[in-house]
């Protein structure tokens, strides 16, 4: 799993190397590889499909407008996390919100780590997950959907690792006690 | 691999415009940039206001004379080094780091200050004391502003998420490392003039990076 994580990283790296060298494959890459955590993280701050399908090609496009300020060999998810972001924020700020409503079978599919597993299965988890308030959602998204390490996650949050863990593990304690309200688990 | 994937108003606009770029230099190697920019902005200001120590310079122990000025301009350099950090998506300052570093700037000016005024009153608060402040922010002014400006063109030439705060750091880096100069030269230690004039000053300028960043965070929203 960690050798995983450690050539997805790598393979980003190499990706964001060779979009900075003016290579549109290497930008197509990218795209491909972070397409559905990016949908996924976006909409924890929009709740709509078809609204965060628009901010991610505003995101990619921000990133290309940016991508002078990724420095090789530094992680490339937090900085791209980080764009989008700002962009979501940007976009809840413009005030121009759409109000459709997203069938939870639209949302975009993540992978659910197996420590998450344990506590419901991943509609559930999902659905349960939207209820909770965004800073909670997010940090939860972010270092347990998404993978990231609670450092990164700080840097994306711009609070400090500890900060991080702090939310994280309030959120988590929230999430349980919504699941044994539910009747779920303990 | 193929862009096959990639929705196709996006693959347009990104090979219109797909030159290689260069990252930018971490901001350690900006910081300097800026240092340099402050050090030829002291100088000038130094030599058109015909500057020169304060008369009780030899009233003043070393430590709060030039130790606290050398403190002071190592306080606003790293500021100035956090502004830059902050432009950058995914390495900004903790929101606590940058409390700490604000505050600790600001009170740091006070509190030399107020040690000054205690081991030397320095020339006296009476006539002509306003027209002397408004030169002395002047001054400050001369020596904080390009320090201020070319900041604040790094930092929005990159990509500050949180613009408003990159712009805070910016204006308090710039003031401190001002107002650490300022310190050496100015000859009115009374407190009026101190916290009035000098605090409110650097107040200022970090008001000025605040909104800078407020404005430029607008017009991203305005895209939407």
């Amino acid at each position: 799993m960690v050798v995983d994580r450690q050539a997805e990283e790598e393979r980003l790296i190499a990706f964001m190397i060779g979009y900075q060298k003016g290579n549109m494959d290497d930008f197509g890459g990218l795209y491909a590889a972070l397409k559905q955590p990016l949908l996924r993280y976006l909409w924890t701050f929009v709740r709509n499909a078809t609204v965060a399908e628009d901010l991610l090609q505003e995101t990619f496009l921000q990133i290309h407008r940016a991508r002078q300020t990724y420095t090789p060999p530094r992680p490339v998810r937090p900085w791209i996390y980080a764009i989008t972001r700002h962009v979501a924020l940007m976009h809840l700020r413009s005030g121009r919100r759409r109000k459709e409503v997203l069938p939870s079978e639209e949302l975009p599919e993540v992978p659910v780590p197996p420590e998450m597993e344990k506590l419901a299965d991943s509609a559930t988890l999902h659905r349960m997950l939207s209820d909770l308030p965004r800073p909670a959602q997010e940090v939860l998204m972010l270092h347990h959907l998404l993978g990231l390490s609670f450092e990164e996650v700080g840097h994306i949050l711009g609070v400090a690792a500890g900060t991080a863990k702090v939310r994280s593990h309030r959120a988590l304690k929230a999430l349980r006690a919504q699941l044994a309200e539910q009747g779920g688990v303990s | 691999m193929s862009t096959e994937f990639v929705p196709e108003e996006l693959r347009r606009a990104v090979e219109h415009d797909l030159r290689p770029v260069r990252p930018l230099p971490p901001a350690w190697q900006r910081t300097l940039v800026v240092a340099a920019v402050m050090a030829v902005g002291f100088a000038v200001s130094l030599a058109a206001f015909k500057l020169t120590l304060r008369p009780d310079m030899d009233q003043l122990p070393m430590w709060l004379s030039w130790g606290c000025s050398v403190l002071q301009l190592l306080v606003g350099v790293m500021l100035v080094s956090m502004a830059l950090r902050e432009s950058i998506p995914g390495s900004g300052v903790p929101a606590g780091a940058v409390k700490v570093a604000v505050v600790t700037a600001v009170l740091m000016q006070i509190v030399v200050g107020i040690a000054t005024w205690m081991y030397s009153p320095g020339m006296p608060w009476g006539e002509g004391a306003i027209a002397k402040s408004v030169g002395c922010v002047t001054q400050d002014s001369t020596m904080a502003l390009p320090t201020l400006f070319v900041t604040l063109w790094l930092v929005f030439r990159a990509l500050p998420v949180r613009a408003p705060v990159a712009g805070l750091l910016g204006g308090a880096g710039a003031a401190v490392t001002a107002d650490a100069i300022t310190h050496l030269l100015c000859p009115m230690s009374d407190l009026r003039h101190v916290l009035v004039w000098h605090t409110g000053a650097m107040l200022g300028f970090m008001l000025i990076g605040w909104v800078a960043g407020v404005l430029w965070e607008r017009r991203q929203i305005r895209r939407f």
